[in-house]
């Protein structure tokens, strides 16, 4: 699915964003802590109230859509998100067929089935009983991931979601949303791991100051400029990708 | 025993005759001070009478009325229905501090000599105007009337718990004191017999009846016009009225003012049943039209004997409280007896 | 299989579960008429009902019978619709509010009543025209709208409602005070306080056919939402992303819960921890997914306030102890109870 933003505001947060995403790549969204990363990633999910701008799905205005409509086609996965309620693992993951549901289509053995692969997408298939205050901080998020997939999105967007989670996890959760047909749109903090991503988008004091392939967007340059560190590029000599060691800017003379 | 009073009594009147020109009788019109009483649980004295007073309750008001002390009246608290129409000229001239609970500066501010009250909810152990104590520490002596303290348990029930049936003693012996204490004990004397002649006339009238298991209920009011109603319990001074006058009161209640269910008192299915007359306007049920509309269309207590039968007798509610009202009550109660067919 | 066969396979066990909640509903209504201040002829249900239901032809006592059908039956059915109506609005504001210490009384609705109640009795509002219920019923909305606003104001999030909500209590149990204290008329202690604490005696059958239908309406519209409801576990901003119109339905729920609070505060008077610790058993005995929460909530809260009114009726015999008392007996150690498992968890 095809996402057009245009202008897209909120108040001082973020300023006048534009950018088109294509159906089925992975677009990351790289910034420093403040820089509106969340808050553009709410706006393309039509979360914001009184934005400024606007989204299109496949060309069709997200305002013209209902939250229901909207959400049978962009699945949030936000940082944070708890719960006090003493909810199991399948209940979480069973919420994503919300917007599938009414009185008079409720949850059947299709739904069953969705769910579990979605908590198979994840690896908790063998959690799906525990309790959701039992689960650690990277449970919590895969439980998260799993519940948008359960939604059947077409548009998954994700903050920040390898937060919480050990190595093993992250490249693994990298690994299921690169593999998945639908289009991604994740705000990440790793610089590394944005790498991957098809294409990057770079956030500073609310607006997209640069948006293309990863090794356009993040030069030396840009991440002396914005993210204030000097990065020295280092080929993996295994597959000749490009990593960045991190360094201190060196303070001026 | 006996005979000292007697010698008293006889050398009172060989002074009569001896002295026929002398005003006063020195020996019976004039308190001997200092004058000690123990009044509800405090001990007083007084050496001389108070020159002026406070009173807390209406009760309290109308009995300083009566004793004709309404020049020393400073100020009323606490009214609970309109003055005694007897009483209307002297209390027009005497400052009203507050319909309701005066404040305990408002009262020590016109430094009375005596504050007289009706109830210890006002002033006593947890008043809400102050305790007795606060006003000793000031120097001001109160006087409760023992009609509350006075087989009553006032730190239970809404509105205390009588241990013993009232008794129209504990009211005369208020009035006496008060009398004692202002130096007026003849005026006194002369109020109480008056009164005692008038509730031996009203019970006589009953007893002439020969009323046999008759019952009855007082209802003062309700909070909500469906509601549960206050009635009166066992001891208080409508159940004193209902003795008095061969009546069971169908309420078993050791509370002055219980709230008792319709169904039980319909069940109980009284002989008759009385209703309070208030200037009070709290709950709808304050009003006696709203009460015996009640009665009439409600589809069980129009079923009462009572109520069928129209044996439905009005009283003035502060006549319900321990007060002189009581005699009033009294009377109009008996009389109505004598005109129901109740045997 | 289809979707229509998965709501056909889905209809048997909750005709099932429905038909199990009918009967144990009723029971507790017949032992509620049963029960009461004076002991009544146990036969006379029966003939009470064949009387009345099927027209048959018997001698009864008019005052035995006026007492069952008139006091009795009206009163029972009441105190079901107020408990339902109460859990229910229990479980609903703790899934919007995302609290578990939330319940009808927070938002200000029960202060609110009393100093409607109290203005329009002690202070002549209305001249007469409003009698008591409707007073409590103005108070109880205006002191929730205030309460909102005064949410919206602060940020409009869960922690400012539970706070405007003690604000807005405070304010309107303080005005109920200034009013008991200016009133032009002096008496004791008797009065508004024993109507306050909650009080079933006044129900007759004109107050039935008010609270069933207001509660029936509430009972809908939170089945309706059961969906919803879930969706908020995770908080509004999830609710929204899973496709609830959040606005929409926490206007249309939180409507509901005032209408059906302020409607049984202004009949029975406030009746405290019904909405706060049935939905909490409830979640300990059918788990926190509300297609279940919401009718067992509803069936418990109905059961245990006819419970709490038999007790009120018979714990101190010839007199009726305010059932706001009994259920505040059973609810304090609940509420304990609630705080401790909290403690655990987090």
């Amino acid at each position: 699915m095809r996402i057009e933003a245009q202008n897209l505001g909120w108040r001082e947060i973020v300023q006048g964003v534009s950018c088109e995403i294509r159906p089925g790549e992975t677009f990351g969204l790289v910034g420093p802590n403040g820089s509106g990363k969340s808050t553009l990633l709410r706006l393309l999910a039509g979360l914001m109230p009184r934005a400024a701008g606007e989204v299109r799905l496949d060309g069709v205005p997200l305002a013209q859509l209902s939250r229901r409509q909207i959400a049978q086609r962009v699945a949030l996965v936000e940082q944070f998100a708890d719960t006090g309620e003493a909810l199991s693992v399948r209940d979480a993951v069973e919420l994503g067929r919300t917007p599938w549901l009414s009185p008079l289509s409720p949850f059947g053995p299709e739904d069953t089935q969705i769910v579990e692969r979605a908590l198979a997408a994840v690896g908790m298939e063998e959690m799906a009983a525990r309790a959701w205050a039992t689960l650690s901080g990277g449970e919590r998020q895969r439980v998260h991931i799993a519940r948008a997939l359960a939604q059947e999105p077409r548009v998954l967007i994700l903050d920040e979601p390898t937060n919480h989670l050990d190595i093993h996890h992250q490249l693994a959760l990298l690994g299921l949303v690169a593999g998945l047909p639908v289009t991604v749109v994740m705000a990440l903090h790793d610089l590394n791991q944005a790498m991957m991503c098809d294409r990057l988008g770079v956030m500073s004091e609310g607006r997209m100051v640069a948006c293309g392939p990863p090794a356009e967007v993040l030069t030396t340059d840009t991440l002396a400029r914005i993210f204030r560190v000097r990065a020295q590029p280092m080929i993996d000599p295994s597959d000749g990708s490009t990593l960045f060691r991190f360094l201190p800017m060196e303070p001026s003379p | 025993m006996p005979i000292l009073p007697l010698i008293h009594r006889r050398t009172l009147r060989v002074a009569l005759m001896a002295a026929p020109l002398v005003a006063t009788l020195p020996a019976l019109a004039q308190t001997a001070y200092p004058l000690h009483l123990s009044n509800c649980g405090v001990d007083l004295t007084f050496e001389a009478a108070p020159q002026s007073v406070v009173s807390v309750g209406q009760a309290a008001t109308e009995i300083l009325y009566a004793l004709d002390l309404g020049d020393r009246v400073l100020g009323t608290s606490v009214w609970f229905s309109s003055v005694l129409p007897q009483f209307e000229a002297v209390n027009a001239s005497v400052p009203r501090l507050a319909d309701n609970d005066p404040s305990f500066e408002s009262v020590v501010s016109l430094r009375p000599g005596l504050v007289a009250v009706q109830y210890e909810w006002h002033i006593g152990p947890q008043g809400i105007v102050a305790t007795r104590e606060q006003f000793a520490d000031l120097g001001i002596p109160t006087y409760t009337l023992p009609s509350d303290c006075v087989g009553k348990d006032n730190s239970t029930g809404s509105d205390g718990t009588r241990l013993d049936l009232y008794s129209m003693d504990s009211l005369y012996q208020g009035i006496e004191e008060l009398a004692q204490i202002f130096d007026v004990p003849e005026r006194g004397t002369a109020m109480v017999a008056a009164l005692r002649e008038r509730e031996a006339a009203a019970i006589a009238a009953a007893e002439a009846l020969a009323l046999e298991d008759a019952s009855a209920v007082f209802w003062f009011s309700s909070a909500e016009m469906d509601i549960d109603p206050y009635v009166a319990g066992q001891g208080g001074a409508p159940a004193y009225m209902m003795q008095a006058l061969g009546l069971r009161n169908v309420v078993e209640s050791n509370e002055e003012w219980p709230v008792v269910a319709w169904e039980t008192i319909a069940r109980a299915n009284p002989s008759v049943i009385v209703l309070a007359r208030m200037d009070r306007r709290r709950f709808e049920a304050d009003d006696i039209e709203r009460k015996l509309e009640f009665l009439r269309t409600d589809p069980v207590a129009s079923q009462m004997e009572a109520v069928r039968e129209g044996r439905i007798v009005i009283l003035d509610a502060h006549g319900m409280d321990p007060s002189i009202r009581n005699i009033d009550a009294l009377e109009t109660l008996s009389a109505a007896l004598a005109g129901f067919d109740l045997q | 299989m289809t979707r229509r066969a998965a709501l056909s396979a889905l209809a048997v066990p909750v005709l099932a579960h429905a038909g199990l909640g009918a009967v144990l509903l009723a029971l507790a209504v017949l032992v509620g008429v049963t029960i009461g201040e004076v002991a009544l002829p146990l036969g006379l249900v029966g003939d009470l009902l064949a009387v009345k239901l099927l027209g048959a032809e018997r001698a009864l006592d008019p005052i035995d019978a006026g007492i069952l059908w008139s006091y009795r039956l009206p009163r029972t059915l009441v105190a079901a619709a107020c408990g339902a109506g109460l859990a229910l609005s229990g479980v609903v504001l703790q899934a919007l509010v995302r609290n578990a210490l939330a319940d009808p009384y927070l938002l200000g609705v029960s202060a609110g009543a009393g100093a409607g109640a109290v203005a329009v009795t002690l202070l002549g509002l209305g001249g007469g025209a409003i009698g008591l219920s409707a007073g409590a019923f103005g108070g109880a909305a205006s002191a929730f709208l205030i309460v909102a606003l005064l949410a919206k104001a602060a940020g409009g999030g869960p922690a400012q409602l539970v706070l405007a909500g003690i604000a807005g209590s405070q304010l309107f149990n303080a005005l109920t005070s200034f009013f008991i204290a200016k009133s032009a008329n002096a008496e004791q202690a008797r009065g508004l306080m024993f109507w306050l604490l909650g009080n079933l005696s006044g129900v007759r059958w004109p107050d039935v056919s008010l609270a069933l239908p207001v509660v029936g309406l509430g009972f809908l519209v939170c089945l309706a939402h059961v969906r919803p409801l879930d969706a908020f576990s995770f908080g509004s901003g999830a609710a929204a992303s899973l496709g609830i119109a959040v606005r929409r339905v926490q206007l249309v729920l939180i409507a509901a819960v005032t209408l059906m609070t302020a409607t049984l505060v202004s009949l029975v008077g406030s009746i405290g921890f019904v909405g706060l610790v049935i939905p909490h058993a409830m979640r300990f005995l059918v788990g926190p997914r509300h297609a279940r929460l919401i009718p067992a909530s509803a069936l418990a809260g109905a059961v245990f306030l006819i419970a709490a009114d038999i007790a009120s009726r018979v714990l101190i015999p010839g007199q009726v102890v305010p059932i706001g008392v009994v259920t505040a007996l059973v609810g304090a150690p609940g509420f304990a109870l609630i705080l401790i498992r909290n403690r655990r968890r987090s």
